[in-house]
């Protein structure tokens, strides 16, 4: 697994391998949590393009209703049914028309249960954010995999979707859906992970310039930040510096470009001129 | 080894996280072994990564996770364990916690505290003396009211409408699906639109009360006052401080007011000791912060902000609160006195991320207070 999911462009810890590994086998849906910008949702992008099959992603807020992540029918269209129906005899058979699959719109957890060649893998992004309301609803479908739709009747999985939740712990998961998944929780990488990382998504970056890099960010990690960098953060770095031509950092361009990685108006400031010299002195030892 | 043998040597390691804390259930188990089936049981780091995954060990669990991993499946320990295992049949029992001495609750009379009954009385009318009483003043026979017109206070805590649009009559949006469906009764004329609007939303509170020695004469009334607040508005969590934090949320079943107080002033280390405020909060901001506080909460703090420590922990971990909180409420007893000016180094140190600076020495102050906690 780690291997497949290497070869696709994800550098995974044995930790984040075994347990993909294990909700695929186990059919299981996998809660991933961790700080924003490690590669939660990178994962179910890999996981796709490895099982070669869709990714169908749900992404949470707040008041987000069944409307929008299950179902919803098509009013519009419906109205013109019967509108185009006139006088018609018989208004139940109107209404098993009007109410049939192909009125029915079809959002992201829906489309996933009735995918019909083969099983998808299904991206529930942030759920931290939605209510604990929706919580309770996505629990319901992802024991049983089926929706009752009150027009319609019974829907079942045609296959049974790998299911991924991403979270960023604003707040805590109720304990009935953390025990309905397998758990991850994704720390910052390691250093050599990271300069992996590096060297795989940005090619343009030399060994030295990567391993420099990743020194850096880590030792801003080390520090009291309100924002820690996340590896999002550090490829978007990379980028930048590869764009400018650079082989190595040196304060004046670190203290330029030090906006693609602190994020916090407080962080930034707090990070002055002389510390940036230290941070860079010691990164390139 | 059978399945047999590495489900009873499973069931026993589960009892030894249960016993140290860790939240695992029946069905986590069953995950586990299922898990186990399918990674190669040599490699024990692939075991003990699986175990992880299928346990659903958090972050904060996974210390001791490693730690009883290393002492149930260590090579020789693991055969030793299981021919245990397979004898008794048992699951190691949690070592009692030893209490910590602590001290009752503050009695101006020197009686112990009596359960009060609290009954359905209904409306009761606040008496305007005991609303001005301070709490300094008050005794145990004044508790009994003073709870009554708590809940009562409490139960006044506005609400905010949430983003989620619920089913309305008369007013907010059109709602095309049930609109669609009464529509049908008609034939298809809309004769009555249905709606929906924005739902009601419970406030979320998050208080971080004092009990160190200093606060002693207000502390009981106080956390009456976040009791009833938690009976008001559920997704209340209450933390105390004084040398260290403990979370009370989890001590307190519904129900009398003073029992539950009893309760946790008994497993509360330190009561009515001394106060590091600024260790306190960061210890909270480490554990607990992202988990309670979210755009939506409320933060209470109640202390007098007389601390001995280093004011650097408590700007600290003020700025991470105030970054993630929609308000931060400050309630200091001090403040009942004209003549205090906010000075003491902790609280100096801490003004500049506090929403609102309140007094709390009465009932009537804390009446003040409801409006800046509705969400």
């Amino acid at each position: 697994m780690q291997e497949a999911m290497e070869r696709h462009g994800y550098i995974a810890e044995p930790e984040i391998a075994t347990a993909v590994f294990l909700a695929k086998e186990m059919k299981k849906p996998l809660l991933v949590e961790g700080d924003a910008g490690v590669g939660k949702t990178e994962i179910a992008k890999v996981l796709a393009r490895l099982l070669g099959t869709e990714l169908i992603r749900l992404q949470c807020y707040e008041g987000l209703d069944v409307a929008t992540a299950l179902y919803e029918w098509d009013y519009p269209r419906q109205m013109l049914r019967l509108r185009m129906a006139g006088d018609s005899p018989d208004p139940s058979k109107i209404e098993d028309v009007i109410f049939s699959r192909e009125y029915l719109l079809e959002r992201p957890l829906l489309k996933a249960i009735t995918r019909a060649s083969g099983p998808p893998v299904l991206l529930i992004d942030e759920i931290d954010r939605a209510d604990d309301g929706f919580e309770a609803f996505l629990l319901e479908i992802l024991s049983d995999f089926q929706v009752t739709i009150p027009e319609l009747g019974t829907i079942r999985a045609e296959h049974v979707p790998h299911v991924l939740l991403t979270s960023n712990r604003s707040r805590e998961i109720g304990d009935a859906l953390r025990r309905r998944c397998l758990y991850l929780y994704i720390e910052h990488p390691t250093f050599e992970k990271e300069v992996r990382i590096i060297r795989s998504r940005v090619p343009g970056a030399g060994d030295r310039l990567a391993a420099q890099i990743a020194r850096f960010v880590e030792s801003l990690r080390e520090r009291r930040l309100a924002k820690s960098p996340g590896v999002a953060e550090t490829i978007d770095w990379s980028q930048a510096l590869v764009r400018l031509h650079q082989d190595e950092l040196d304060p004046e361009i670190v203290s330029e470009t030090l906006g693609c990685v602190l994020k916090d108006h407080n962080d930034l400031r707090e990070l002055k001129g002389e510390e940036i010299a230290t941070l860079v002195e010691a990164a390139a030892r | 080894m059978t399945v047999g043998g590495l489900a009873a040597h499973l069931a026993s390691f589960a009892g030894a996280l249960r016993a140290r804390g860790v939240r695992v259930v029946l069905s986590d188990e069953t995950d586990a072994l299922s898990a186990l089936t399918l990674v190669d049981l040599a490699d024990r780091e692939e075991v003990r990564r699986a175990l992880a995954v299928a346990l659903k060990i958090r972050r904060r669990d996974r210390s001791v996770f490693d730690e009883l991993f290393d002492q149930y499946f260590s090579a020789s320990a693991r055969e030793a364990a299981i021919a245990e295992a397979a004898r008794t049949r048992s699951v190691p029992h949690a070592a009692v916690p030893r209490r910590i001495g602590a001290p009752g609750w503050r009695n101006v009379e020197g009686e112990t505290a009596r359960e009060l009954p609290l009954g359905d009385t209904p409306a009761y009318s606040p008496n305007a003396l005991l609303r001005r009483k301070s709490f300094e003043e008050c005794t145990d026979a004044d508790l009994a009211p003073m709870e009554r017109l708590l809940i009562r206070l409490a139960e006044k805590l506005a609400t905010r409408p949430s983003r989620r649009l619920v089913p309305a009559r008369g007013r907010g949006v059109m709602d095309p699906r049930r609109s669609f469906r009464s529509a049908l009764a008609t034939d298809g004329e809309f004769l009555r639109l249905a709606r929906r609007s924005r739902a009601i939303e419970e406030p979320r509170l998050v208080a971080l009360c004092d009990t160190s020695g200093s606060m002693d004469a207000h502390t009981r009334f106080l956390l009456a006052f976040l009791l009833a607040l938690k009976r008001a508005a559920r997704r209340t969590e209450i933390f105390v401080f004084n040398t260290s934090l403990t979370r009370l949320t989890s001590w307190l079943a519904p129900g009398k007011v003073v029992r539950s107080l009893e309760r946790v002033s008994a497993s509360v280390p330190d009561w009515s000791g001394g106060t590091r405020i600024g260790e306190c909060l960061e210890t909270f901001v480490e554990n607990h912060l992202d988990a309670t506080i979210d755009a939506k909460t409320v933060v209470l703090i109640v202390s007098d902000g007389l601390d001995r420590g280093d004011t650097e922990p408590l700007v600290r971990a003020m700025r991470a609160i105030r970054s993630r909180a929609r308000r931060v409420v400050w309630l200091n007893p001090l403040l009942s006195d004209p003549r205090y000016e906010p000075i003491a180094r902790g609280m100096a140190a801490a003004l500049p991320f506090v929403d609102r600076l309140l007094p709390a020495h009465n009932l009537e102050t804390l009446e003040r207070l409801l409006p800046w906690l509705a969400a």
